[in-house]
C-alpha cells in the first residue's frame, strides 16, 4: 500500500487524495479485503496463462479426480485434480483470464450500450424513445439460447462471439433502468433549473443525470458479473458455449456437474471463485458508492475518528 | 466434507427406503432420460419411443433374442419360409387381437408396411429397406407373402423392426397407439407421464406387471435418486458416476460402439501410415476405469461382439507412441504434410464424459506429432460433419461418434460406415464395396465369413478408422423387482421380462 | 391514458412483427430439422419427404408468406417433432410456467423489499452485512449445483420432499426455493442501494434531524421514491422467468416453457420456437407496459 501511494511523489495533491482514498478503504475491512481479492484475480488473469499454461493442461488419466488438501503432489494439486488429472489450482488461475474477458467484456458492453440508449430514450423526443424502448422489448423477448445457436452457426464459436451473445441479452436491463431514472431526474428541481439557466444537454447529462443513475447501474453490473459467468456455464453445458480447450470458471462448473456426487471439488472450486469474485465486486462497489457520495462519506470518515 | 456425509446418508437411505411400497403391489414406475415426442408405432425403432412401446404396446412379426442365444424367434409370425426368388412366406399366429378388439390378419401386416413406406408420414423404420422394393400378397387371413427386390436374405430379421398396426390406422402419426401387445396406453400427459396398463385379452402369457408409469427426468443423479427414494422402480440409462450402490445398480454392455471416423480425402489422412500412427497414438486402455466405466471393452469392429460375423481373431491396435512417430516421420519423408491441422470433432452429451475423452485423445495425438485440436459441437452441427455431403474447404476432420447396433447383423452398420456411397463413410475402396454387397446378398455361414473378412480388411489392411470402445450402460433397479437389464435395454424395455421378488 | 395504451399497443404490434421476422429467418440459418428428426442413416428420399411434408422445401420467402398467412388465421403451424399444433404444445407448458413464475416472483418481491430496506436503514450494520453476503452468495451460486444438492439433502437423505415432478403442492417447494435465490439476491441489492440514495435525500435528512417521531412514515415515503429502479429490475427478472427456468425445469422434471424452448431450439422445431417466443413476447410487452404505467403512478411528475 505504501508503495502504491509513493508512486507519484511529485504531485502532492493527488498523493493526498489517494492516501485519503486508501485510508477510507482501510476503514471498511470488508471492502479492503474485496479490493485485495480483485487485484489478485486481475493478476491471475494477466500472468496466469503465461506462467501456468502448460501445468494446467498436462493430463494424467490414471491420476484423475485426486482429492484436495493433499500436498504430496505439489502445491498445484492443493485443491485436487480434475477429471483428466490436471491440477485444479493451476486451472483456476489460468481460467481467470478468459472468465474475466467474457464477464467484463459482456457486462461492460451491455452497460455502455444500454446506458447510452437509455439516456437517449429518456432524454429525446417521444418517437425516438418509443422506437428504442420497443427494440428493447424485442431483445428482451429473444431467448439468449436461440441467439447463441444462431451466432454459433453463422459466426462460429469463440470468446468474442460469446461476449457478443451475452452482451446483447443484457442490454435491456441497463437500458430500461437508465431510462426510468432519467425520466425521474429530468423532472427534479435542480435539473429544471439548469435547463432554465441554459446548460447544454451534454452538461446536464454528465453533471446531473449520470451521478444519480450510476449507482444503480453499478449495483446491477456487479451482480451481472456472476450472472454472465453462470449463463456462460449453462451454454457450455448445452454445447453452444465456450468449449475445451478454452477454459473458464463457468465451463469448469459445468464440466464438474456429472461428478457432483463423486468428486465435489470439480464443480465447487470454480463455483467458489465465481461467488468470491462477485462478492468482492459488490462489496467494493457498495463501499465506493458511499465513498464517492459527499452526502454519505461521513459514514467512512466518522468511523475513522473513533477507530484511530 | 458435508457432501460426503450427505452421500453416505443417501446410500443408507437407498437401502432402507426400498421396501416402502407394498409387496403385492404390481404397479411399477420407470424413469427415463428423455420425454417422448411421439408414441407412433412406426417410430418404435427410435430408442426413446421403443423403450415404452416396442413389444409392450406394439409387436413385430419376429423378434431377435439379444438376451440369450436363441437368435431370431417367432412373435406375431409363428413361422416363415423362403419360397425362393426373393419371396418369403410368413404364417401369422392365429387368434391374436388388437387392443381395440379387432383380430390380427394379413391385411393388417400389409397396411403396417404401407404406412412405413407412405409419403404421407415420415416413419423411420423405412430406412432399413432403403434400396429394397417390397411387394405384399395376402394369401389368406393368416398367411402373407413378401417379395423383396432385390432378394433380401435377412428379411425375417428385418421383420423384427416393423411394428404391426390395425388396417384402420390412418396415414398420419397417431397419438393413441393400437397394438397387439400385452399393454395398452391408458394415459399420456405430455411433459409429465405415460401410463401403460395390462390387457386382459392378450394372446400370450400374462405378464406380472399390471401397470407401468413412465416418468422423464434428464438428470442422471435425479433418476438414480428417485429409485433410491422409492419414487421409481427402474432407472435405465443412469451414469457410472451415480451408480454407487452395488445392490441395485447393474452394468452391462449396451451395444454402443465409440470410434473415430476418418475422412480420408483431406491431407494428411489419405496416407495409410498417418492413419496407422493415429491408431498407435491412442492409449485405449488408459480410458477404461478412468473416464469410461469399468467393463468397457476395446473395439475391433464397428459392431458389438454379439453380432453375426464378428471376427474374434482381430486384436485392438497396440499403443506404441514411438512407432507412431516413426510412421509419421516416414510419411513426412514422402512429402505428406503431417503438420496439417486436424480437427477432432465430438458432440456434447453424446455419451458420459465425452468431453474428457476428446481432450485426452487430442493430447495423445499431439504427443506423437499431430497438429490436432478439439472441437466440441452440439447435435445438429455434429451431424453436418458426420454425414455426407462433407463441407467444402474443410481441414482434416476426424469425428468421434457413437454407433449403436443391437440388431444382430452388420448390415445395419457396414454400408453406412464403410461403403463408398455410405452416408457416414470416409472410405472409398472397391474391395470394401464388393465385400459389403456380397455379404448383404448371401446368408448363413457364408454371410458371416464375408463380414469377418470385411472387418479384418478395414481394420488391418486399409485402417479405415480408429475403433475405440464397446461401451457399457448402467441401470438402477429397485429392490422389489426381479429384473436384470441387458444389452437390449438400450432399445427396448419389455415389461413382460420384469417380475417381482 | 386509453390513447396512450392504444399507441403503445400499435408500437408493440410492430415490435412483435419485427421479432417474428427476426426469429423466422435467423432460426432457419441454424440447420435442417430433417436430419435431426430422422435417424442418421435415413435415406435422402426420406429426408426429402420430411421437408416436403412440412413445407421446408419451398423457397424461404414462400415459407414465410405461408407462415404469415396461417398466422393471420391464428394458426401457428404444426410442431415438427410432436405432430401437434405448436400453439397447443406451448400453451400446455405455459400453464406450468406461469404459476411457477408468479408464485416465485411474489415471494421474491416481498422478501427482497422488506429485507433490502431494513438493511438500508442501518448501512454497514451487522444486519446489512449479513443480508448482503447471504443474498450475494445465493445470487452467484450455480443453480444446478443448488438444485442437485437440495434434492440429495431434502428428498433422498431426509425424505421430506419429493425429488422431482409435479402433482402435489409439495412438489413445488424445491423448484420455487431454487428459483427464488438468484432474483432475490439481485433485487435485495437494488432495493438496498435505492433506499440508500433516497434516505440521503435532503428532506429525509431534515426530517430525521428534526427528530420526527414517525420514522416508519418517512420510511414508506422513501420506499416509494426508491421504487423506480426496483420495479425495472423486477421486470427484468420477471421476463427471465417468463422465458422459463431451463436448469430448474430440466432437473426437477417440471414441464415448463424453458425446457420446451431449449429442446425445440436444439431440435430445430421452428414452429414451436416461434410460437413460444411470440407468446412470451406478448407477456413481456404487457408487463413492460404495466411497469411504464407504474412509473407514472409512483412519480406523478413522470409523464409521457
Amino acid at each position: 500500500m505504501s508503495d502504491l501511494s509513493l508512486t507519484k511523489p511529485n504531485n502532492p495533491a493527488t498523493q493526498r487524495g489517494f492516501t485519503i482514498f486508501l485510508a477510507m478503504l482501510w476503514r471498511d475491512k470488508l471492502a479492503f479485503i474485496s479490493a485485495l481479492v480483485l487485484v489478485l484475480v486481475v493478476l491471475c488473469a494477466l500472468v496466469g496463462p503465461a506462467l501456468l499454461g502448460d501445468l494446467a493442461t498436462n493430463q494424467n488419466l490414471r491420476g484423475r479426480n485426486s482429492p484436495p488438501f493433499d500436498m504430496t503432489r505439489g502445491w498445484a494439486f492443493f485443491l485436487g485434480g480434475d477429471s483428466l488429472g490436471r491440477p485444479m489450482l493451476a486451472r483456476l488461475i489460468v481460467a481467470a483470464r478468459s472468465t474475466m474477458m467474457v464477464a467484463a467484456g459482456a457486462v461492460a458492453t451491455a452497460l455502455i450500450v444500454g446506458a447510452t440508449l437509455g439516456l437517449v430514450a429518456g432524454y429525446m423526443g417521444k418517437n425516438i424513445s418509443q422506437a428504442i424502448m420497443r427494440l428493447a422489448d424485442v431483445i428482451m423477448s429473444f431467448p439468449s439460447l436461440l441467439l447463441a445457436v444462431v451466432v454459433l452457426y453463422v459466426l462460429g464459436p469463440s470468446i468474442p462471439n460469446m461476449i457478443l451473445v451475452l452482451a446483447i441479452t443484457r442490454i435491456p436491463i441497463y437500458l430500461r433502468t437508465t431510462r426510468a431514472e432519467v425520466l425521474e431526474v429530468r423532472e427534479r428541481m435542480f435539473v429544471q433549473a439548469a435547463v432554465v439557466m441554459g446548460a447544454s444537454h451534454g452538461r446536464i447529462i454528465v453533471r446531473h443525470v449520470l451521478p444519480v443513475v450510476a449507482p444503480t447501474l453499478v449495483t446491477i453490473a456487479t451482480l451481472d458479473f456472476a450472472f454472465v459467468m453462470l449463463a456462460e456455464s449453462s451454454l457450455s453445458f448445452l454445447g453452444i458455449g465456450i468449449q475445451p480447450p478454452d477454459i473458464t470458471w463457468g465451463l469448469m462448473v459445468s464440466q464438474g456437474r456429472p461428478y457432483l456426487t463423486t468428486a465435489w471439488w470439480l464443480a465447487l472450486w470454480p463455483g467458489v471463485c465465481i461467488v468470491i469474485t462477485t462478492l468482492a465486486l459488490n462489496l467494493l462497489s457498495n463501499w465506493m458508492r458511499i465513498a464517492l457520495d459527499p452526502a454519505q462519506r461521513w459514514r467512512l470518515e466518522a468511523r475513522s475518528t473513533t477507530d484511530v | 466434507m458435508t457432501i460426503k456425509h450427505i452421500l453416505i446418508g443417501a446410500l443408507l437411505a437407498s437401502t432402507s427406503m426400498g421396501p416402502a411400497l407394498a409387496q403385492d403391489n404390481t404397479d411399477i414406475t420407470v424413469v427415463l432420460s428423455e420425454e417422448l415426442d411421439l408414441v407412433e408405432p412406426c417410430m418404435a425403432t427410435r430408442s426413446n419411443i421403443g423403450r415404452v412401446i416396442m413389444q409392450n404396446i406394439s409387436e413385430t412379426l419376429t423378434e431377435l433374442d439379444v438376451r440369450g442365444n436363441k437368435g431370431l424367434m417367432p412373435r406375431l409370425a409363428d413361422s416363415w419360409e423362403d419360397k425362393g426368388d426373393g419371396t418369403w412366406q410368413f404364417k401369422l399366429h392365429p387368434g391374436v387381437t388388437f387392443s381395440d378388439g379387432s383380430a390380427l390378419d394379413a391385411n393388417d401386416v400389409k397396411h403396417s408396411f404401407d404406412r412405413v413406406f407412405s409419403d404421407q408420414l415420415t416413419c423411420e423404420s423405412a430406412r432399413y429397406f432403403a434400396d429394397t422394393e417390397l411387394t405384399f400378397t395376402v394369401v389368406d387371413d393368416t398367411t402373407i407373402d413378401v417379395k423383396a427386390e432385390p432378394a433380401q436374405p435377412i428379411l425375417p430379421l428385418l421383420m423384427s423392426l416393423v411394428t404391426i398396426v390395425p388396417s384402420e390406422t390412418p396415414m398420419e402419426f397417431v397419438r393413441d397407439p393400437i397394438g397387439t401387445g400385452p399393454y395398452v396406453m391408458s394415459e399420456w400427459t405430455a411433459g409429465q407421464q405415460i401410463v401403460l396398463e395390462r390387457r386382459d385379452d392378450y394372446w400370450g402369457d400374462q405378464p406380472a406387471v399390471a401397470k407401468a408409469t413412465y416418468l422423464f427426468r434428464s438428470e442422471p443423479a435425479v433418476r438414480a435418486g428417485m429409485v433410491a427414494a422409492g419414487e421409481a422402480d427402474i432407472a435405465p440409462q443412469i451414469t457410472e458416476d451415480v451408480a454407487d450402490n452395488r445392490d441395485t445398480d447393474f452394468s452391462y454392455p449396451n451395444s454402443e460402439t465409440v470410434y473415430i471416423r476418418i475422412d480420408q480425402t483431406v491431407e494428411p489422412m489419405g496416407d495409410l501410415r498417418v492413419r496407422q500412427a493415429l491408431n498407435a497414438a491412442i492409449e485405449r486402455e488408459a480410458f477404461i476405469g478412468t473416464v469410461l466405466a469399468d467393463g468397457t471393452e476395446l473395439a475391433t469392429a464397428i459392431v458389438p461382439p454379439t453380432t453375426l460375423g464378428w471376427n474374434a481373431d482381430l486384436v485392438p491396435p497396440a499403443y506404441d507412441p514411438d512407432h507412431a512417430r516413426e510412421l509419421l516421420a516416414a510419411a513426412e519423408a514422402d512429402g505428406v504434410n503431417i503438420k496439417a491441422p486436424v480437427e477432432v470433432i465430438a458432440r456434447t452429451e453424446n455419451f458420459p464424459h465425452v468431453t474428457e475423452v476428446g481432450e485426452a485423445l487430442v493430447q495423445m495425438l499431439n504427443e506423437v506429432g499431430f497438429n490436432a485440436s478439439l472441437r466440441m459441437v452440439e447435435v445438429a452441427e455434429h451431424e453436418q460433419y458426420y454425414s455426407k455431403p462433407y463441407p467444402d474447404g474443410r481441414p482434416a476432420q476426424v469425428v468421434v461418434a457413437q454407433h449403436d447396433n443391437s440388431r444382430g447383423d452388420p448390415v445395419f452398420s457396414a454400408y453406412f460406415k464403410y461403403h463408398s456411397n455410405g452416408t457416414q463413410s470416409g472410405v472409398n475402396d472397391p474391395k470394401v464395396d464388393t465385400l459389403i454387397e456380397q455379404a448383404t446378398a448371401t446368408t448363413g455361414d457364408e454371410r458371416a465369413a464375408l463380414w469377418s473378412e470385411l472387418f479384418a480388411y478395414v481394420q488391418n489392411d486399409i485402417v479405415a478408422d480408429a475403433l475405440l470402445f464397446h461401451m457399457v450402460g448402467h441401470s438402477r433397479v429397485g429392490a422389489r423387482l426381479d429384473f436384470t437389464p441387458t444389452i437390449a435395454t438400450n432399445q427396448q424395455l419389455q415389461l413382460s421380462e420384469i417380475n417381482f421378488k | 391514458m386509453i390513447k396512450l395504451i392504444g399507441q403503445r399497443a400499435i408500437a408493440s404490434l410492430l415490435s412483435l412483427l419485427g421479432l417474428m421476422v427476426l426469429v423466422f429467418f435467423l432460426s432457419r440459418l441454424t440447420g435442417d430439422p430433417a436430419v435431426l428428426f430422422l435417424p442418421i442413416d435415413a435415406t435422402e428420399a426420406m429426408k426429402a419427404n420430411f421437408r416436403a411434408l412440412h413445407g421446408l422445401d419451398a423457397p424461404l420467402f414462400e415459407q414465410f408468406g405461408r407462415y404469415v398467412w396461417d398466422l393471420l388465421q391464428f394458426d401457428f403451424g404444426q410442431s415438427l417433432r410432436k405432430a401437434r399444433p405448436a400453439i397447443d404444445v406451448v400453451m400446455e407448458a405455459y400453464a406450468w410456467t406461469l404459476p411457477l413464475a408468479l408464485i416465485t416472483l411474489s415471494l421474491v418481491v416481498v422478501a427482497a423489499i422488506v429485507l433490502g430496506s431494513l438493511a438500508a436503514f442501518k448501512i454497514g450494520g451487522f444486519f446489512d452485512r449479513m443480508v448482503s453476503i447471504i443474498s450475494l452468495i445465493g445470487a452467484s451460486a450455480p443453480d444446478f449445483w443448488v438444485a442437485i444438492v437440495a434434492i440429495v439433502v431434502f428428498s433422498i437423505n431426509l425424505g421430506w420432499l419429493p425429488t422431482s415432478g409435479v402433482g402435489t403442492p409439495l412438489h413445488w417447494v424445491l423448484p420455487i426455493a431454487v428459483l427464488f435465490i438468484r432474483p432475490f439476491g439481485l433485487i435485495v441489492q437494488v432495493v438496498r442501494g435505492s433506499m440508500l440514495s433516497a434516505l440521503s435525500a435532503a428532506y429525509v435528512k431534515t426530517a430525521r434531524a428534526k427528530g420526527v417521531k414517525n420514522l416508519p412514515i418517512i420510511f414508506v415515503h422513501t420506499l416509494r421514491n426508491a421504487m423506480l429502479p426496483v420495479i425495472t429490475v423486477i421486470g427484468d427478472q420477471a421476463a427471465a422467468m417468463l422465458n422459463g427456468a431451463v436448469i430448474v425445469e430440466t432437473i426437477f422434471g417440471f414441464p415448463g416453457i424453458g425446457k420446451l424452448m431449449i429442446d425445440s431450439i436444439l431440435q430445430r422445431d421452428f414452429n414451436v420456437v416461434l410460437a413460444a417466443i411470440m407468446v412470451t413476447a406478448v407477456a413481456i410487452f404487457i408487463m413492460n407496459m404495466l411497469i411504464d404505467i407504474a412509473y407514472g403512478l409512483l412519480d406523478p411528475r413522470i409523464r409521457h
